[in-house]
């Protein structure tokens, strides 16, 4: 088994049930070895379209429209971090910020090198 | 349109139609030509040949979405550079609406005890320009928000909007900002970096008061392309996720950002020690929101800071017996003193705000201080009621309340310590640069010292800058943080607020619609090309200015313990070298 640290902002907080505090809620979930990121979400119930940005360990994977990290495995004691849709990160602020080498390949395929909010798909 | 310039030896005036030269200028690119043009750059910034300018955008008074700004400007007491720092409130509105398309303080009395405050209302029947004064000395020494009712009250009965300052800027500190009213009318608006409020302080100004009775509104040469652009506009800041009314600002404020740079390891924390602050989600915005609803029963959007503003990002703390504590509790406050001082306390934080609001002192700057007094061992990290004690003593004057009231970079040198996050003196805000490599560079090179709102991206067509550069080689960041400056500084110029950025980047006709707008009040035929160029020379204004001034290409560096030390959690460090960032500038 591993342990993910998990942690849900904002309205996702409330797919902790008692756990949330006001705003946030962190909760430690046990997977098999192996698990993938969509493994985590559907252990907490959590729809992958209702989060956004998304890191794991600190490495940017996902932000709306484009959440090619479902497939990515995690590790024992990785911290993963899913924010709500109405949360922001704006390029500037995000500009040769880690991120995970597979988003980063599917963000320099978009025509506008993910200087974007959001992604159509 | 009217340039009136108010000279403070003699309290005397100079009402004059808009020179030629500048009558395509306004906010940010008014401000900083006329700076560049009257000030000398050796002149000292608190000495008679230092002036204050204020300028509202091409569009502010007018019905366009989010664009009641107005830009002071001046030589800055913090950096020694040329400095641009601008606010939202209903004062820019109105001062838009009177036409004044720059306001011009010049001169200071003799007697350095004097303080005045000022009434510019407007002549019914020639619809130029009044002044009235009134001796503010009593208004002296007191808290803003126990100063601001007392002059509303003085002025009951007529529709006056405040400037004014604080006791930090009657101290003269480096960190003083230039007080603006909210729609509320309280002094928590702020044009608050640079300490351009002691620019006024030094010339004995303690208040300008707008009374915009009969004012005719801004003049717009194309009504019809203004409304069509202010449609397309509003329709992009109703609709993108972030700006929409209940959408991510309007929800949970700028403080949205506390758990994401948290996550991203770029959250400076502890005197930028580390990027990562472990409490950081018990004071972020999504905390805020939750927090007031759980104080107040219900849920509470924000708030608008000035009139016609969509976005409505400022939010309200409140305390336990559901008072208002303080409005509001920006992301880069709430970071200020919060992770970077290690205190985890919303009501704490809140505290502090307020007492900066009352004080005059600028929030980032005095929180970034306190980091660099607590890294010294003034005071211990995470100790929230010794740092409130400690801005009361920057209030009143107290020595070591004078020495932190000098800004970060000075109080750093006072205070021997090697890791003082500033650059041309101003304190660092609240973006890691090790982390965030991109934003570093602009820290570095700004004309204005380390400023997080010196280079926002405003839309795809400013990739056509780079060519077939990558965005995250050095190459093509550098490209990208001078085009940021750039168009940044032509929304400055605009009089819209930075935050329609994020609406207009991905809403293609928003972004025409900001352009539309423009053209409809001007007459003009700009294109997004032109905006660049306009956004550039501004840029090229301010950097001779600041070159003059003594602060040329080895300012723009960040501080050597960023390139030494790294951060966890990721043990970065920041690796763009001096060459690469001579050439934002080398190459403008």
């Amino acid at each position: 088994m591993i342990v993910i640290d998990t942690w849900l902002y904002g309205e996702l907080a409330s797919y902790a049930g008692e756990d949330a505090q006001p705003g946030f809620a962190q909760l430690k979930i046990e997977l098999p070895d192996g698990a993938t990121m969509q493994d985590l979400l559907d252990e907490i119930d959590l729809p992958t379209e209702l989060r956004g940005i998304t890191f794991i360990n600190g490495n940017l994977s996902a932000m709306p429209g484009k959440q090619h990290d479902l497939t990515q495995e995690l590790k024992d004691q990785d911290r993963v971090a899913l924010f709500h849709l109405r949360s922001m990160w704006p390029y500037q602020y995000r500009q040769g910020a880690a991120m995970l080498d597979s988003f980063n390949d599917e963000i320099q395929k978009d025509g506008d090198r993910g200087i974007h909010h959001a992604f159509n798909g | 349109m009217w340039f009136l310039r108010i000279n403070m030896k003699d309290r005397t005036h100079q009402l004059t139609e808009v020179p030629e030269k500048y009558k395509k200028l306004a906010g940010r690119s008014l401000t900083s030509n006329l700076i560049a043009d009257e000030v000398p750059p050796l002149a000292h910034p608190l000495g008679p040949n230092n002036k204050l300018v204020f300028s509202p955008g091409f569009v502010t008074g007018t019905s366009a979405p989010s664009s009641s700004r107005i830009s002071v400007g001046g030589k800055s007491p913090l950096t020694g550079g040329i400095k641009e720092s601008n606010a939202g409130t209903p004062w820019a509105w109105k001062l838009g609406r009177m036409r004044i398309k720059a306001l011009i303080v010049e001169g200071q009395p003799e007697d350095k005890g004097e303080f005045w405050g000022l009434v510019i209302g407007l002549d019914k029947e020639t619809g130029q320009p009044t002044l009235e004064w009134f001796d503010a000395t009593e208004f002296t020494g007191q808290d803003a928000y126990d100063v601001y009712p007392m002059v509303f009250k003085k002025f009951e009965g007529r529709r006056v909007s405040v400037c004014g300052i604080g006791m930090a800027s009657e101290h003269a500190y480096g960190n003083a900002g230039v007080i603006f009213e909210d729609m509320s009318q309280n002094p928590s608006r702020f044009a608050g970096r640079g300490g351009l409020g002691s620019v006024m302080g030094s010339k004995g100004l303690k208040f300008i008061l707008l009374d915009d009775a009969g004012a005719p509104g801004v003049e717009i040469a194309d009504k019809e392309l203004f409304d069509e652009g202010r449609k397309k506009l509003a329709a992009a800041l109703n609709e993108h996720a972030i700006t929409k009314p209940k959408g991510g600002l309007n929800t949970y404020g700028t403080a949205v950002l506390v758990n994401i740079l948290n996550e991203a390891g770029g959250l400076p924390t502890r005197n930028f020690s580390r990027g990562r602050f472990e409490n950081a989600a018990k004071i972020a915005g999504e905390a805020i929101f939750d927090g007031v609803k759980e104080r107040l029963g219900e849920e509470r959007y924000n708030h608008a800071c000035s009139p016609g503003c969509i976005i409505r990002c400022s939010n309200t703390w409140y305390r336990k017996d559901k008072s208002e504590h303080v409005s509001c509790v920006e992301y880069e406050s709430d970071w200020a003193f919060g992770a970077n001082l290690e205190i985890d306390d919303l009501d704490t934080i809140s505290e502090l705000v307020k007492l900066c609001n009352g004080y005059g002192l600028d929030t980032i700057e005095t929180g970034v201080t306190l980091g660099v007094a607590m890294e010294a061992g003034v005071l211990p990290f995470g100790d929230g009621e010794a740092a409130i004690e400690m801005v009361h003593k920057m209030g009143k004057g107290e020595p070591i309340g004078r020495i932190l009231g000098s800004g970060t970079g000075t109080a750093g040198k006072i205070l021997g310590v090697v890791r003082t996050p500033a650059v041309k003196g101003q304190g660092m805000p609240a973006y890691e640069p090790r982390a965030v490599k991109g934003i570093g560079i602009t820290y570095a090179t700004s004309t204005m010292g380390a400023d997080h709102t010196a280079g926002y991206t405003i839309a795809p067509e400013i990739l056509a800058v780079m060519d077939d550069l990558d965005p995250l080689s050095k190459e093509g960041k550098i490209a990208l943080s001078r085009a940021f400056q750039a168009t940044t500084a032509f929304i400055d110029t605009s009089g819209h607020c930075l935050f329609i950025a994020f609406a207009i980047l991905d809403i293609a006709s928003g972004y025409q619609g900001m352009i539309d707008e423009v053209n409809g009040v001007l007459g003009t035929k700009w294109t997004a090309d032109d905006i660049l160029e306009l956004g550039t020379e501004v840029l090229r204004v301010e950097r001779k200015f600041n070159e003059a001034a003594g602060i040329g290409k080895q300012a723009d560096r960040i501080p050597e313990f960023m390139h030494t030390e790294p951060l966890p959690p990721h043990n970065v460090v920041f690796e763009i070298d001096e060459e690469t960032l001579d050439k934002v500038y080398g190459e403008l």
